[in-house]
């Protein structure tokens, strides 16, 4: 994938290196991670703070993982998946859209901004998509800055 | 061969191998391969602790400690033993592993739970008062388990409305923590220091006198486990259900009676590890009429599950077997005192009704069930004093 290799940090940078988010994306195999491709091969250029995952079905990630990834160092996660209709097993999709809600709300009570957890359709022809996706999230997580930062209470 | 002391400070050395602790053991019971003699026979003659997945079925309900006759903690054995096994054998969480990863992202410094919008207009708080309402972890099971029940928010509502009644207007704390329970009996002593740290941290700069909560698993980490990291406390720990109790008998609380048969389900927690079986009974009795299950008090069976680990079908035949025990006393409700046991019992009756046709036992928290019986307080409490 593009975007992994921009992720090792350059250990001659300056000694206080700006502050960049750890963004996470789980992409489902069929639709998301194949839009991933076509934004590659289109050379589509989007934030490098995202780091992909692939998983095989968005209905795989369970709210554990999710929240996992921000107690792991995430500033930000997004779960990509099919269209709904087009899932290849059918409905996992939807089971990815009830658990992102519910994690959503968790997040909300344990004081995180749950912003910071998106879910997307992105289908296998959206690379474009993809990309703009990737750039929007990224900058709206850079404008909420670091988890637990203080910028999450309301 | 010398015995690991770190499970020797706990009596294992005194053990005979009589077996009563398999017997008492639910984990052993519901099936899998657990047993804690077996266990203890071969620490006993190899002198190291096992490395088996079996040990994340204990509930470290303390049957077996409870029915020992040579003063072995088993329960406690097993807590020792468990940091260790997590890094080779880690357990398999349920539900997602959200609890686990909840009590994990609560620990993080910088961010500030909200966890109090259940509140209602019609709770009194007090922004000074001297009792403080630990709240725990229902709002987030709110989230996490509302396919089950819906009114398991009312919980902290009920306890807020009993405590009213009994003449105590709480506060809470805002920014409130796990209390860090499940962390410590599944071997992670790093999360429940830290949890502990900052939980007692912010609860001592109040300056309160008590602080009540009504979990038995916040209420017994509080009282007994956070002194063991963080000293003694500055300030008294007591269930809801004490407090409720004391003011029922002092006559300061007027409740409605009902004819309704009660049994009560004594939570691990609030029974043989605090000691505390009779306030929720008072509550009971003094509301409806109370019809004691044969294991009760120190025997009580356990719920099933602890800590949201390792659940599986075995664990429902257990959980039918208890309500199937509390239908058998006559009572048409069953009570407990803990939203972990009302959770992981709702879980298997609902399975079962929908698996085969079986009249569903209606399941109660014991503050629900009393805040809804509330009058007021005594008009004129000397008088009612027995």
């Amino acid at each position: 994938m593009e975007g992994t290799s921009v992720m090792v940090e350059d250990p001659e940078a300056a000694s206080a290196p700006p502050w960049k988010p750890n963004i996470i994306a789980f992409c489902c195999n069929w639709c998301a991670y194949a839009g991933a491709d076509l934004a590659g091969v289109n050379r589509r250029q989007y934030a490098p703070e995202v780091r992909i995952l692939r998983v095989m079905c968005s209905g795989r990630v369970s709210p554990g993982m999710i929240l996992k990834a921000f107690t792991s160092g995430a500033d930000g996660v997004m779960v990509l998946g099919c269209h709904p209709g087009d899932c290849h097993y059918r409905v996992g999709n939807l089971h990815a859209e009830m658990r992102v809600a519910q994690v959503r709300e968790l997040l909300d009570l344990a004081g995180i901004d749950p912003s910071r957890l998106l879910l997307r359709w992105i289908s296998a022809s959206e690379g474009e998509l993809f990309g703009r996706t990737m750039d929007e999230f990224a900058a709206h997580v850079r404008e909420l800055g670091p988890l637990g930062g203080g910028k999450d209470a309301t | 061969m010398p015995l690991d002391p770190r499970i020797d400070q706990y009596g294992a050395s005194k053990c005979v191998e009589c077996g009563r602790c398999t017997y008492a053991c639910p984990a052993s019971q519901i099936g899998g391969d657990f047993s804690p003699r077996r266990i203890m026979e071969q620490m006993l003659l190899s002198g190291k602790v096992p490395s088996n997945k079996d040990i994340w079925l204990c509930m470290t309900c303390m049957q077996c400690t409870q029915i020992c006759q040579f003063g072995v903690q088993f329960h406690e054995v097993v807590r020792e033993i468990r940091p260790e096994l997590k890094k080779l054998l880690p357990p398999e969480g349920n539900h997602g592993g959200a609890p686990e990863y909840l009590e994990r992202l609560s620990a993080m410094p910088g961010i500030s739970p909200r966890k109090q919008r259940w509140m209602t207009p019609d709770l009194k708080l007090d922004e000074n008062s001297s009792t403080l309402l630990f709240v725990g972890c229902t709002p987030y099971f709110d989230v996490i388990f509302r396919y089950l029940r819906t009114d398991l928010l009312d919980i902290p509502r009920s306890s807020v409305r009993l405590l009213n009644a009994a003449g105590i207007s709480p506060r809470l704390l805002m920014d409130e923590r796990c209390c860090g329970h499940d962390s410590y009996w599944l071997g992670d002593q790093g999360l429940f220091e830290r949890l502990a740290r900052m939980n007692v941290e912010a609860v001592e700069r109040l300056g309160i006198q008590q602080l009540v909560a009504f979990c038995p698993e916040c209420m017994v980490t509080w009282k007994q486990l956070y002194p063991k990291v963080m000293g003694k406390l500055s300030f008294e720990v007591r269930s809801v259900a004490e407090v409720v109790a004391e003011a029922i008998e002092d006559g300061r609380m007027e409740l409605s009676r009902t004819e309704e048969t009660y049994a009560f389900q004594d939570p691990c927690r609030l029974g043989r590890h605090a000691g505390i079986y009779d306030a929720p009974r008072t509550m009971l009795a003094s509301t409806g009429n109370l019809a004691e299950m044969p294991r009760s008090r120190e025997t009580a069976a356990c719920c099933g599950n602890s800590s949201f680990v390792n659940c599986g079908p075995q664990t429902r035949l257990w959980q039918l077997e208890r309500t199937g025990e509390a239908e058998g006393t006559g009572a048409s409700t069953l009570v407990t005192a803990c939203p972990k046991c009302l959770i992981h019992m709702t879980c298997a009756m609902n399975e079962s009704v929908q698996l085969v046709e079986r009249r569903k036992l209606p399941l109660m928290d014991i503050h629900v069930q009393t805040a809804s019986r509330i009058i007021g307080p005594k008009k004129n409490p000397a008088s009612g004093n027995r």
